[in-house]
């Protein structure tokens, strides 16, 4: 292996999966060059793909919908799409011969389902023991557990662990992490952990191993140091805003415009004098006619501005709501003071430490000849980097050439499995579609490398 | 000059027995470096003469202070080694030399990092990152949702952004894409012969969390996403119910999970209209928001978060309890897994932690207490840079 190649080429993944916790973990292997093969399905499809995207919702688009939403970039860049009705027993024989050459199984199907289909951690280990089979469900893959049988969605986990009650404002209702689901990523990343680990301990065993990943019990964990509270003094924590047991001021104050904001922590004594300095030159008029930060030695340490965190949020309101976010945070990052605008999406796209990073690109796509956009990974490997060399694959796209060439079928084998709907390949591979904003691919990579 | 470290590093029976880890002071190294420790890598933290960051902050055990009776130190610090260095020292530039892996958060203005040697894998964790405008930005959890774009969408319109505050979870994001990372290192290193260096940012780790109102899915639809409170605006119900004894969180989304929770609506409220088949699409039930909330509000205020569980799980829809630490604590799947794990500190004395995240081969996991101050010290600096 050359310093241009990645870590993981070589290493065949089959994936059957859904949404997001499975899909984001082997979203991170194909970044780094492992061949992941996702069995999909036109009678099961995974709910990304129902998803689907507002602007083909409309007969026109019918044949290709699932297709269309922008979260299959996201979860299922460079990956493969091998098109099996596993409903069917002889599509189940097909996926057991790629598993059989596979070095890691990975789901998070629920284990009733999988055990169903035959394609559990024990007959699967018996037909390749070097197979990696990593299970990622809710509640975890022993029936004897209580919660075994029971369902749910990314964002029933945050709540659940016990994210939401403590997000929010102590005198309303929790807040929660309603608009995406924490557990999920977080599963994910475990995820990668746990394989990296079992392809680590393969080195030295030849064997593979069965990985088991409770979504619950993954994120709990975050929770630590207030479990072990409760169990030794019975405090319960409680939510508290923005503010900070360790900081203050800490907070996420109003700037000029509509729902614009600015975050910022005051993280040591340093950082206070050096904000205290910058009101007192403000002046009364700039911070809601309060001054005498400096030298107020009530305000010295964490626990007095803490007491009287309140007065610091009127002045820090009243200075940052006469800036904009960006003027606000370059200002307090001048002094030394840890801040930022509360990016929006649309800021993301012109974030400039994301754009410095290239973090969103447009990639090679089956069905969007200019390309679709993909999100990047934050795990920057200098001298082994991982790419993105295709986006999203349509349903099927990979289903003749990885049966072929991965499981070993006859060219007579795969259209017997097609002729009896037990495989398919796309539907409508002419049809090709085009982004509401191709304007801004064009910015972002796919035209700029074809020049 | 020290030895290098050994190139094999399979002499015990866990995965990563053998590697050595060392861990600089910061707070978004320390949830991962638990978890290596655990699976059997000797995790050394290089504390300053005052102890790393995380001794330093609450909840403390009760009778107890810093620089040992932090339970964020009880938690992060299990199965680690402390040693204690004077920073800049020949004893500190020794240790970093002896190691596998190297995480560290360098404070700006930044310095390039320069690997000891080699074969080293250096994870350098940074707010923002190593090069660009703002690289030389400071960063805290807080900051870091509000860069990722999280904090924006958090919390309840009429109010500012919120964020997990209290549990630094940005930190403990950015500490498991550095782990990732780092393995992912050790992969190629085993391949090329080389270590390399690492560029982290605690913005890019918390991005990766970012899809689900990301900007692909946004420049598709046109559609700004601000704040929608404990609800999302995408169907109903999908969101934070009230009940007796807090909340209970209801998130259908499939036709099937629908129509069981229709069939209880229905039991429950008598209005045989949520029976219609139209509301079996999730978009229907978005335009009847409103309705869908007060049918939903019916049945939830009269149960506990418990029976909403149970009986919702019963008929087969994905209801969760707003679970606090206190339920938690009691939860029955917790208990029946064997999550807990038991151990024994000078200081805090007997107390259970969470243990295992997953499960993998029979020995991957073992369990200890976090280490005194200094403990180590003596002990790592004779076994690391004692000549070959």
């Amino acid at each position: 292996m050359d310093q241009s190649t990645r870590p993981l080429e070589g290493l065949k993944v089959v994936e059957l999966s859904i949404a997001i916790a499975a899909p984001s973990c082997g979203r991170s292997l194909a970044y780094f060059g492992a061949d992941v093969m996702k069995i999909e399905s036109l009678q099961y499809p995974d709910v990304v793909r129902l998803f689907g995207s507002a602007w083909a919702r409309t007969p026109e688009y019918a044949s290709v919908f699932t297709d269309t939403s922008p979260y299959l970039s996201e979860m299922n860049a460079n990956k493969r799409s091998v098109g099996l009705n596993l409903k069917v027993a002889a599509a189940v024989q097909a996926a057991k011969k790629l598993i059989a050459q596979a070095d890691v199984f990975l789901t998070n199907y629920s284990t009733p389902a999988v055990t169903d289909l035959g394609l559990d951690a024990a007959t699967l280990r018996a037909l390749n023991p070097r197979l990696i089979y990593a299970a990622l469900p809710a509640f975890g893959s022993d029936p004897e557990l209580p919660y075994y049988s029971f369902i749910s969605w990314g964002p029933n986990q945050a709540p659940l662990v016990g994210l939401d009650a403590v997000t929010g404002f102590a005198d309303q209702e929790p807040a929660g992490v309603a608009s995406f689901a924490p557990p999920d990523y977080f599963a994910a990343m475990h995820g990668l952990v746990a394989l990296l680990t079992a392809l680590e301990e393969r080195e030295h065993t030849g064997v593979g191993t069965s990985i088991d990943l409770s979504q619950f019990s993954t994120t709990v964990a975050a929770l630590g140091p207030y479990l072990l509270d409760e169990q030794l003094s019975g405090t319960v924590v409680q939510r508290s805003g923005n503010r900070s047991a360790w900081y203050a001021p800490q907070g996420v104050y109003p700037s000029r415009g509509e729902d614009r904001w600015v975050a910022l922590t005051v993280t040591d004594d340093r950082g206070w004098q050096a904000l205290a300095a910058m009101l007192d030159r403000a002046g009364p008029a700039a911070t809601g006619g309060d001054t005498g930060f400096a030298g107020d030695a009530a305000l010295g340490s964490v626990a007095g501005r803490h007491t009287h965190h309140d007065r610091l949020d009127a002045a820090l309101t009243a200075w940052t709501t006469q800036r904009s976010a960006a003027q606000a945070a370059t200002e307090l990052q001048a002094a030394g003071i840890a801040a930022y605008p509360l990016n929006d999406t649309e800021a993301m796209l012109v974030d400039p430490q994301l754009s410095e990073y290239q973090w969103y690109k447009a990639v090679p796509c089956f069905r969007f000849p200019n390309g679709d956009l993909v999100g990047g990974s934050a795990l920057n490997l200098e001298d082994t980097p991982g790419h993105w060399h295709r986006a999203f694959p349509t349903l099927g796209e990979h289903t003749v050439e990885c049966l072929a060439t991965v499981a070993g079928l006859s060219d007579q084998e795969i259209a017997d499995l097609i002729e009896q709907g037990a495989a398919f390949v796309p539907t409508e591979p002419d049809l090709k579609l085009k982004r509401p904003y191709e304007h801004v691919l064009g910015l972002l990579g796919l035209k700029g490398q074809r020049r | 000059m020290n030895p290098p470290p050994s190139s094999t590093y399979s002499t015990g029976s866990q995965p990563w027995a053998g590697l050595r880890v060392v861990e600089r002071d910061g707070l978004c190294s320390s949830y991962a470096t638990r978890l290596w420790a655990a699976l059997g890598a000797e995790v050394v933290v290089l504390e300053p003469p005052g102890g790393h960051a995380y001794r330093h902050l609450s909840p403390f055990a009760p009778g107890t202070s810093e620089p040992e009776g932090s339970l964020w130190w009880a938690f992060l610090g299990q199965n680690k080694h402390s040693v204690v260095v004077e920073p800049g020292s020949a004893e500190e530039a020794a240790i970093l030399a002896a190691a596998d892996v190297v995480f560290d958060e360098p404070a700006a203005p930044l310095v390039p990092p320069a690997p000891a040697h080699e074969r080293q894998v250096y994870v350098a964790i940074t707010a923002f990152g190593l090069r660009g405008p703002r690289a030389n930005w400071r960063g805290s959890d807080l900051v870091a949702w509000a860069a990722a774009g999280l904090s924006y969408v958090t919390g309840f319109p009429d109010r500012a952004p919120v964020a997990l505050s209290c549990l630094n979870f940005a930190s403990h994001v950015t500490a498991m894409q550095g782990i990732g990372a780092a393995m992912m290192a050790l992969a190629a290193r085993r391949q090329t012969g080389r270590g390399q260096l690492i560029d982290l940012s605690m913005q890019q780790a918390n991005t990766a969390l970012h899809p689900e109102i990301g900007v692909p899915l946004v420049l598709d639809d046109a559609v700004h996403r601000g704040r929608s409170g404990n609800r999302r605006a995408i169907s109903r119900p999908f969101g934070l119910y009230p009940c007796t004894d807090g909340y209970a969180a209801i998130i259908v989304v499939q036709p099937a999970h629908w129509m069981n929770m229709a069939a209880w609506l229905v039991e429950v409220t008598g209005v045989e209209a949520l029976g219609d088949p139209a509301f079996n699409d999730m978009a229907v039930r978005w335009e009847a928001a409103e309705f869908i909330d007060t049918m939903t509000e019916q049945l939830t205020s009269s149960r506990s978060k418990g029976e909403l569980f149970i009986e919702g799980q019963r008929r087969n829809i994905p209801i969760t309890p707003v679970n606090t630490v206190a339920d938690l604590a009691r939860d029955p799947q917790l208990e029946a897994s064997g999550f807990w794990v038991n151990s024994d500190h000078p200081v805090i004395g007997p107390h259970r932690s969470p243990g295992a995240p997953f499960t993998g081969g029979q020995d991957w996991w073992r369990w200890g207490r976090a280490p005194l101050l200094g403990e180590h010290t003596n002990d790592v600096l004779a076994r690391w840079t004692a000549p070959s």
